[in-house]
């Protein structure tokens, strides 16, 4: 018994990250019906923007709580730029055209923002201060944790619960939720559904920063080509969880994580990737609207 | 200026050299392309250069087969390089394994990458395109890893040692030899694909791309014909993996990957989706660019992408765009006299009633005659979510009538036309047409048992033209396979010729013949409205529902539109329509049924529809809510 | 001047003329009805006046400014709320939400908000009962209320309701409307599009009749209900039929 709670323990942590580059999915998808296929890419984006910040520019001989709230900010931020920039640029000028040229062009945008990372950062793989942090952990029962893979989960679960505070909260969130159902009605609120847009793709773009920030110092090595996968398994779990449905995505990460980590324990690392492809196939035949429902605009 | 130029000789040539061109057929155009093509590089003697031509023109067939995928059906594909891979390691492991030819392993290679496509694609192809583009991604991805992981091909590393092919002992090993195939392989993908796009085929992807819902509501098979593209496309990825493997030699899962997808899918966006010269100019383009700008070769991905995004951006349509031919109607047909069409037109309607009496006698099953029922409506119920939108009706329309729904808005008429063309499946209740229930019927299947439609709000295929739009309503009364559309067989050109004839006979019953070389967007409102009908006419229907057919029109038309109905009603098809001009129903309906929230509230003549209190209720309001509503100002 | 005036609007959906030269007026206070049969355009005035859609030509003016050109959050913002066709509330969000997102512009006057959201539920008392369900689980008739007491959450000026009474049992249809008499009655201005005629008129001061994107006929309710030709318009005649 005691490797499938050591699994677990690494699903949950995994399945945080690609939780948060989930939501960025399905927020977007839920507003405009758009698969940000940069999604992924992004996060990639906010890891080598940490990366660069610790390692190129030294911040991590700072005191270490100045080290990390930058490493978290400044790819947030970033990355917010880099999203807001696909939207103004590639996506607002399409919205009307068919969906294969909005599609075609987001898959253009994601291989353009893969192919940039490897100009800039180069092709091999870069790696983050693997001392960084503690790298000790403890003992409950047979599983062994790692004060690095609590940080983590805690500052995903943060992040996430700020999110889900925000959407159900506010009324600014409560306006993105009502996006996800009817523009016009929205419109006719007061809301500016232009502005409430945008402001998902900067929470899309966030959200990926920092998981992407946080796979780096997890697994310590980063590659311009880790948002592709990252990218499918974490709209998998948007799909699995109810395309526009925020607690679902959210549980579909984490089911997502769980379900890598197991197929990797059990079976092997090798068989993976086809096994996630295969739920996602699995879910859109069977039950495309998810386990939890599908929260999509029916207006536009 | 530009006019003088035209006027003189070399104008004259030049436009006489353009008609020659247009003239000639495509499948000599194609050769003597490809053959100058060919000369020119077996000429230049290179053998690298020959090695690049082999590799592009490589490119040119993947193209080719993702183009049917996305350019004719506009699925959008993110895995084509599975088929790639199916097909060359199903050839190779041939070889290798069991010693076949090259020759033979093809049609193995062939069937196994169709069938794969078959499996993945009956399951998926209904699924939204978005969605579909990410499974098709896994599908490729599925692949590469499994081939990956598979030992007995080889794993990571492949199949190494792939023979030559050897073609009655003549053996292929040199790049001049396989550029010669595969210019050959080019050349008959061109000449099917053309005539696939020119066929009964190629109108029904072209109908789905435009608009899904309405070409199944007129007969389309969207699915089948979706399925059709996507194996085909896939096939013809398989071929072209077969050819890889053996042209290389060694084939490993670093040749399959989603950055081979992309860029197939890059060079048709590049050359033109749905264009075939596109996609030949777009595979050169991919090849070629990162051989010339060999600086840039590492970051070939990157300006791809960047050529993509700026395509969609600023040239959607591609660098050698399709071409629209302006389409001449009627070419071809012999000249018929006008009373002729008439009569021609009930002539060929009587026959397909008595055929149609004739299979059903042979199925046991009796045909309603005139003034018995024909559509028999019981205890139908749809709900929205909390909202009984239909609640309850019943109803039966019978043989020859003009059968008429009314109500006021949101009473639920559209959503009963929903639930009898197959759109929607009902809550509850039976509907009946001819006796045999059509409740859970794909809406193709209904228009095939012989109910028609429109909608309210004309849908029409906007980018065909008029004529075109009605060939669309003919495509379930012509049989023609796909091979023989592929080979463009003397059987299928007659059968063509027959639905253009039928549709110009439509075109005419409808008074349009005049407009039938017209884009459908031209017309007015309301001769888009008569396409539409002459569309939904065309199956040869024993009902057609008409929703809110009037809506647009001015008195004039209007007057048109009932003579137009009491034709169709002439020809023996029993109508039903759905309209808001209460003038125009009364005048030219048999029996009216009145809606309201949901419910039927009053069935009968028109006569006695009009006087009935509930139906005055409904739409007024109460004669008693004038009292007790009324509140003085400021009280 | 009016507080609200509509002149000579002229809408298209591409090349098919929608309004063809459109005027209305209305005042605080006025109850005005727009009358019609279907697809006559009276659903596509309201949605021109509140910015859904662009005119093509014509002026609409509210409180002097000019409206189009201007984004329809931007005229809600002026004080013009717009109740569409079909109620539009947001079904997964619950009353309450509905209510608050009503208030959108105020959003940080968080005592305003709550004097506002107790107004509307003394209006509506059913609505407060089931302020924490969600609105997509409400009948027909409180979703209506409560589409109604979501644009009464910008304490308009003006307010326009299209079809209030659609899929209402006539009880609750003349209920919701003696609601609205009571709201222009408090000084709101209300265009009101309808098709129970007659129960509309019944709460109206002025009404203009539209057909096929013209006003055919316009007045004071009074005359227009004893009209013939109203009767007319939406049973077509009483001419005799023939086969």
């Amino acid at each position: 018994m005691g490797p499938f709670f050591q699994y677990t323990v690494i699903g949950l942590t995994v399945g945080s990250f690609y939780a948060l580059v989930a939501l960025g999915y399905t927020i977007v998808y839920g507003i405009i019906r758009l698969i940000n296929f940069a999604q992924g890419d992004l996060s990639m984006v906010g890891a080598f923007l940490g990366w660069t910040l610790l390692v190129s520019l030294g911040f991590q001989h700072l005191p270490l709580y100045v080290a990390l709230i930058a490493a978290f900010v400044i790819p947030m931020l970033g990355t917010a730029v880099v999203n807001l920039g696909i939207l103004q640029f590639a996506y607002r000028p399409l919205l009307r055209r068919s969906l294969l040229a909005i599609l075609i062009t987001a898959l253009g945008m994601s291989l353009f923002l893969q192919n940039l990372a490897e100009l800039i950062w180069g092709p091999a793989i870069n790696a983050y201060p693997p001392s960084l942090l503690p790298a000790s952990g403890f003992f409950v029962g047979p599983v062994h944790l790692t004060y690095v893979q609590i940080a983590l989960v805690l500052v995903s679960l943060l992040l996430m619960g700020g999110l889900l505070l925000f959407v159900q909260r506010t009324t600014v969130g409560t306006a993105m939720r009502a996006l996800a159902v009817d523009h016009d009605a929205a419109r006719l609120m007061g809301i500016n559904v232009d502005a409430v847009i945008r402001l998902a793709f900067v929470l899309g773009a966030v959200l990926a920063a920092a998981s992407g920030v946080m796979l780096g110092v997890y697994y310590v090595q980063i590659q311009f080509t880790m948002g592709f996968l990252l990218g499918l398994r974490a709209f998998t779990a948007a799909v699995l969880g109810g395309i526009g449905n925020i607690p679902g995505a959210m549980a579909g990460g984490m089911l997502i994580g769980l379900l890598e980590a197991y197929t990797t324990g059990y079976l092997s690392g090798k068989w993976e990737d086809v096994i996630v492809f295969g739920v996602l196939i699995t879910v859109l035949v069977v039950k495309p609207t998810g386990l939890f429902g599908e929260r999509v605009a029916e207006r536009m | 200026m530009i006019a003088q130029l035209a006027d003189s000789g070399l104008g004259r040539r030049y436009a006489s050299a353009r008609d020659l061109l247009a003239r000639t057929p495509f499948w000599a155009r194609v050769l003597v392309v490809l053959a100058v093509l060919g000369l020119a590089v077996l000429g230049y003697g290179d053998d690298y250069v020959t090695s690049v031509a082999v590799t592009a023109a490589t490119y040119g067939m993947l193209g080719l087969g993702l183009n049917i995928v996305v350019g004719y059906a506009g699925l959008l594909d993110l895995g084509y390089a599975a088929f790639f891979a199916i097909g060359a390691y199903t050839s190779a492991l041939l070889m290798t394994q069991a010693h076949w030819n090259f020759f033979t392993t093809l049609p193995f290679a062939v069937l196994f990458t169709g069938t794969a496509g078959a499996i993945l694609g009956y399951p998926t192809l209904r699924l939204r395109s978005d969605y579909l583009a990410i499974v098709t991604l896994g599908f490729g991805e599925m692949t590469r890893i499994s081939f990956n992981n598979w030992d007995y091909a080889g794993g990571p590393n492949g199949i190494l040692q792939i023979p030559w092919p050897n073609l009655f002992g003549f053996q292929l090993d040199t790049q001049a030899d396989f550029f010669g195939v595969s210019l050959f392989l080019l050349a008959i993908a061109m000449i099917f694909a053309q005539h696939l796009d020119h066929s009964r085929l190629g109108r029904g992807w072209v109908a789905i791309r435009e608009d899904e819902f309405a070409a199944e509501s007129v007969g389309v098979p969207s699915l089948r014909l979706k399925l059709f593209a996507y194996v085909m496309g896939g096939m013809w990825g398989g071929l072209a993996g077969a050819f890889f493997a053996t042209r290389i030699g060694a084939i490993d899962p670093t040749s399959f990957t989603f950055q081979l997808s992309v860029l197939v899918l890059i060079l048709i966006v590049l050359g033109g989706v749905g264009s075939l010269p596109g996609v030949l100019l777009g595979a050169v383009v991919v090849v070629g660019l990162p051989e010339v700008l060999r600086q840039f070769a590492d970051q070939r991905l990157l300006i791809f992408a960047v050529l993509l995004v700026l395509m969609m951006l600023v040239r959607p349509q591609g660098l050698w765009p399709r071409i629209r031919r302006k389409p001449k109607p009627f070419y071809g047909l012999e000249e018929e006299e006008s009373g002729e069409l008439s009569a021609t037109i009930l002539r060929e309607h009587q026959v397909q009633v008595e055929e149609r009496v004739r299979r059903h006698a042979a199925a046991g099953r009796q045909v309603a005659q005139q003034g018995e029922p024909l559509l028999e409506v019981r205890g139908l119920v749809q709900r929205f979510g909390g909202l009984r939108a239909v609640d309850d009706v019943s109803f039966v329309v019978r043989r020859g009538e003009i059968f008429s729904m009314i109500g006021p808005n949101g009473a639920g008429k559209t959503t009963v036309f929903n639930c009898i063309t197959g759109v929607q499946r009902p809550r509850r209740g039976t509907i009946l047409f001819d006796g045999r229930s059509i409740v859970g019927l794909r809406p193709h299947v209904i228009v095939s048992r012989g109910v028609g439609r429109t909608f309210q709000g004309i849908r029409l295929f906007r980018n065909m033209a008029v004529f075109e739009n009605v060939m669309v309503g003919l495509y379930p009364r012509h049989r023609t396979m796909t091979w023989q559309a592929m080979l463009h067989t003397p059987g299928e050109r007659r059968d063509e010729l027959r639905t253009l004839q039928e549709a110009r006979r439509w075109l005419h019953f409808v008074g349009l013949e005049e407009v039938a070389g017209r884009l459908a967007t031209e017309l007015s409102y309301a001769d888009q409205r008569r396409v539409e009908i002459g569309r939904a006419l065309a199956a040869h229907p024993h009902l057609v529902l008409f929703d809110e057919p009037a809506a647009g029109m001015n008195p004039t038309e209007k007057l048109e539109l009932v003579g137009l109905i009491r034709r169709i009603r002439d020809l023996g098809i029993t109508v039903v329509l759905i309209d808001h001009d209460m003038s125009l129903v009364m005048r030219v309906s048999d029996r009216i049924a009145v809606l309201d929230q949901g419910r039927l509230i009053a069935l009968g003549p028109a006569a006695q529809v009009q006087q009935d209190p509930a139906v005055i209720e409904a739409y007024l309001g109460r004669e008693e809510d004038e009292l007790s509503m009324a509140e003085p100002r400021g009280a | 001047m009016a507080l609200f005036e509509v002149r000579d609007l002229h809408v298209s959906y591409g090349n098919i003329e929608a309004l063809k030269g459109i005027s209305l007026e209305a005042d605080p206070g006025d109850v005005v009805a727009i009358l019609g049969g279907n697809g006559a355009g009276k659903t596509t005035t309201l949605r021109t006046i509140s910015g859904l859609l662009r005119p093509r030509s014509g002026s609409i003016t509210f409180a002097g400014r000019s409206l189009p050109g201007l984004p329809a959050h931007v005229i809600v913002g002026m004080g013009l709320s717009h109740v569409p066709e079909g109620r539009r509330i947001f079904n997964v969000l619950t009353v309450e939400e509905n209510l608050n997102l009503g208030a959108y512009l105020i959003r940080s006057r968080r005592a305003q908000i709550r004097e506002r959201k107790s107004e509307v539920y003394k209006l509506f008392p059913r609505l407060e009962e089931r302020r924490g369900q969600l609105a997509g689980t409400l009948s027909g008739g409180e979703q209506q209320m409560l589409a109604i007491g979501r644009a009464l959450m910008a304490d308009p000026r003006v307010m326009m309701l299209d079809e209030p009474s659609l899929g209402l049992s006539p009880i609750l249809a003349r209920s919701v409307l003696r609601t609205v008499r009571e709201i222009a009655n408090r000084g709101t201005a209300v265009l009101l599009v309808e098709q129970n005629a007659r129960q509309a008129l019944a709460i109206a001061d002025r009404a203009y009749v539209i057909e096929v994107g013209r006003i055919v006929l316009e007045g004071t309710a009074a005359a227009l209900a004893e009209d013939e030709r109203v009767q007319r318009a939406y049973l077509g005649g009483f001419e005799a039929v023939s086969a």
